[in-house]
């Protein structure tokens, strides 16, 4: 159904680290992306665990006195993790999707159209 | 400012906005280096309940480059974590914290250290903690011991801190944003047709201010390569792509792909130098990419209004910029480093990349304390900035003299500098900085209190 064309960038680093360089093109266009990024982001996954602050590995990172609640937004966050969705362009089915410290781009103009419709 | 606040957009996230780089051999420990990016500018030390802490979603990093690429070879990571004792109080101490591990303390941070070189990274500190804030005697007695139990000895001969220090960094901020005025001299400023001003001393409007600092003492054969003494250092701070504001929890999720939002070598240049319209489009590239921004440096925009703010005073400057010769001399400070042979028995070239790195060569020992030039490399001091940066240097006073043309015979014999060139600054001094810098790791002066700064 979909003709995908997928880019996925992932890992925590930013294109300045030693052994993860983005290409400059790649990182010119993240930045035109992020400037688009308004116009169309959804949370698609995310109303489940309503309390997601980060997308790191909680485990390691939660400290032994963290109230209750807060230790549980972070487990919310390993066990599903919010994914985002951003609609570049609905007519041409352009889309990002966005977990964790990765993203995917896709093409999809049937997902892309259901996204829209949903949006009205 | 060095760069605090220097750009539209990171001038909104404080959190993640650098605002000074130091890197300077460590003068008690001359077998090292030590590297330090502070964040969060002009903090206001009463500014609680709730304090000033790092960005958990906030990938913090120091970066070395020792192959002159302007790339980098070893990144060291910082990722913060919160928590909360008791969400059922406003307070952040509930009685006093008289140690790193006081169970008064309600609302604390701890941090994740990893060293990323080439393909490999490893985690080489987890779980450490930061201090808290200096609130006052009362909540924060005994302040330097407690600050003292958040330096942690990782092995190898790594240190890091990381927390809140007393700002260093020393500038008359609320006079040269006032069209470049600099009280000392502004009995010459054109004024603009309005009143003029008699001269005055400098006032810092950074003291009695912090910074978050993240401070790493590392073994110089652990950062440079055999022959190659020479690191560029620098700083960024990224964010993930994607940031929803959830409603329900009162919360952000982040999701995505960490992208660069802010970047520091050299103080001042993404400052002065990178025009309006391009400063958050340089805070989001590695060094590597500065040949984009290399006329900035070489024609200056200030070299150019220095003429002009200051009519008479700068006949040789204004004949240089007039001249349109670029200025190799601030691309040898700012972007290369200065090559052999052009200052005799000194070098801090990294090679032809241009890139805006905190060049350091750490072949050079540390000057003695009461030898020091807080000029610099200006003052005949090769161990200060623009090799490296102390805590004390006057970076301020050092590039407002290289722009102002100090530093042009270094490629041109026959250019002499106007007079007022080598006596340019804007009146301050370390002493202008109420508290000290320590002697030690990590340098930088105490924090100061809310209580005794409430204002």
């Amino acid at each position: 159904m979909s003709s995908q064309d997928e880019k996925r960038a992932s890992g925590p680093e930013p294109s300045g680290s030693p052994g993860r360089r983005l290409s400059r093109r790649s990182l010119l266009q993240g930045a035109a992306t992020a400037g688009a990024a308004g116009l169309a982001v959804t949370a698609v996954g995310a109303a489940a665990s309503p309390a997601v602050a980060a997308t790191r590995t909680p485990a390691a990172h939660a400290a032994p006195e963290m109230s209750t609640a807060a230790r549980g937004h972070g487990e919310a966050s390993t066990a599903a993790g919010p994914i985002m969705v951003h609609v570049r362009d609905a007519k041409s089915g352009d889309i990002e999707v966005f977990s964790g410290t990765s993203q995917t781009r896709l093409r999809d103009k049937d997902l892309a159209a259901r996204i829209a419709r949903a949006a009205r | 400012m060095s760069s605090h606040r220097e750009a539209p957009e990171i001038s909104k996230d404080p959190v993640a906005d650098s605002t000074d780089v130091y890197t300077f051999v460590s003068p008690d420990k001359p077998d090292s280096v030590t590297l330090i990016a502070n964040y969060i500018p002009l903090q206001s030390p009463a500014g609680g309940p709730n304090f000033y802490e790092f960005g958990d979603d906030v990938l913090y990093e120091i970066h070395v480059d020792n192959n002159g690429d302007g790339q980098a070879d070893i990144t060291w990571q910082f990722r913060f974590t919160t928590t909360v004792a008791n969400p059922n109080t406003f307070l952040y101490n509930t009685g006093p914290i008289e140690s790193i591990g006081s169970p008064n303390w309600n609302r604390r941070q701890s941090y994740d250290v990893t060293v990323v070189s080439g393909f490999s990274e490893a985690t080489i500190g987890s779980g450490l903690a930061s201090p808290p804030c200096n609130i006052g005697p009362l909540s924060t007695p005994n302040y330097g011991t407690v600050a003292g139990q958040a330096v942690h000895d990782l092995g190898n001969g790594i240190t890091v801190f990381a927390g809140q220090r007393a700002e260093a960094f020393y500038v008359d901020l609320g006079s040269i944003f006032d069209l470049g005025d600099l009280r000392p001299f502004e009995n010459l400023h054109a004024t603009f047709g309005l009143p003029g001003l008699p001269a005055a001393p400098g006032v810092n409007a950074t003291n009695h201010l912090n910074v978050h600092s993240i401070a790493i003492q590392v073994p110089i054969s652990l950062v440079t390569r055999s022959g190659h003494p020479t690191i560029g250092v620098w700083t960024t701070a990224s964010r993930q792509r994607v940031r929803l504001w959830d409603a329900d929890s009162g919360m952000n999720i982040d999701a995505g792909p960490f992208r660069q939002v802010s970047r520091l070598g050299n103080p001042l240049v993404n400052e002065v130098l990178i025009p309006l319209g391009h400063k958050d489009q340089w805070n989001s590239l590695p060094p590597s990419d500065d040949k984009l921004f290399a006329g900035y440096v070489t024609q200056p925009g200030l070299a150019a209004l220095l003429p002009t703010l200051y009519p008479g005073v700068f006949p040789n400057l204004a004949a240089l910029v007039s001249s349109g010769k670029p200025r190799a001399d601030l691309e040898a400070i700012l972007l290369t480093g200065i090559p052999a042979g052009i200052i005799p028995g000194f070098q801090n070239f990294t090679g032809t990349v241009l890139a805006d790195m905190l060049r350091l060569n750490t072949s050079i020992a540390p000057t003695p304390a009461g030898k020091q030039s807080i000029f610099g490399l200006l003052g005949g001091d090769p161990a200060g900035f623009p090799n490296g940066r102390r805590v004390t240097d006057d970076v301020v006073a050092i590039e407002l003299r290289a722009i102002a043309g100090v530093t042009y015979p270094l490629i041109d014999k026959s250019f002499t500098p106007d007079a007022a060139a080598g006596q340019l600054t804007d009146g301050l001094t370390p002493a202008s900085v109420s508290a000290p810098p320590l002697g030690q790791f990590p340098y930088l002066g105490v924090p100061y209190s809310g209580y005794d700064n409430p204002s």
